[in-house]
């Protein structure tokens, strides 16, 4: 991951990504706070979820399938993961 | 989904805490049944602890109590609560147990929702798709 990607500026996306820093949180924290800051923002908003919790890497893309909101990538980082999530609808 | 919670020690309050989550996450509905320890987990004053764990596991369990005790530890009620915004958690205190204990609604955390007979329950959880008993 390059310095651009990480900042919350970066020009390849329309508007900031919403991060949610959830690590340290145990599961199923960072998927219960993805759950509530998903419900309070508009249909087409990006979210970077930021989780250290290792059962996040399937509880968090089996929620999204099931809640049909779109997993645009996830990239393992040093120690923790980072879920690019976007709003599909209401 | 379906529980009964008879305990009051943190080593199954915080499974319990963390089941209830993830099945509202998933859209489920929980029906709570608090019954013995398990509503004694849900009384004010006094509260118990939130860090004890069941005695019988040495050193293992000391080292959980004294994790359980730090700050950023998680707390079950606050996953509750959080669990309880985004779903329909309801949470009943068994009657039976209310009597023995000596027990009255207003000494119970607002998050029980009343007090239910276990026909009442049963009833209620008649088509649960799981049910644990913790």
């Amino acid at each position: 991951m390059t310095e651009a990607e990480a900042a919350p500026s970066t020009p390849v996306t329309k508007s900031p990504r919403l991060v949610v820093d959830a690590r340290g949180s145990w599961c199923p924290g960072p998927l219960m706070e993805l759950v509530r800051v998903i419900k309070e923002e508009p249909v087409g908003t990006e979210f970077e979820l930021l989780s250290s919790d290792e059962g996040s890497r399937k509880d968090v893309p089996l929620w999204l399938d099931k809640a049909g909101h779109q997993l645009v990538e996830l990239r393992p980082d040093s120690g923790f993961d980072r879920f690019i999530i976007r709003k599909l609808h209401e | 989904m379906a529980i009964v919670l008879t305990e009051s020690v943190a080593d199954k309050l915080l499974p319990f805490a963390t089941l209830v989550s993830g099945a509202l996450a998933l859209g489920f509905r929980v029906d709570v049944f608090a019954s013995y320890w398990g509503l004694v987990a849900f009384r004010k004053t006094p509260a118990p602890s939130a860090a004890t764990v069941s005695p019988g596991h040495g050193e293992e369990g000391a080292r959980l109590e004294r994790a359980l005790a730090a700050p950023k530890a998680p707390s079950w009620k606050a996953m509750l609560e959080m669990a309880k915004s985004i779903g329909e958690l309801h949470i009943y205190a068994c009657s039976q147990s209310m009597e023995l204990l000596g027990l009255s609604k207003e000494e119970l955390d607002p998050l029980v929702d009343g007090v239910t007979g276990v026909a009442t329950f049963i009833d209620r959880t008649r088509y649960a798709n799981v049910t644990y008993f913790i």
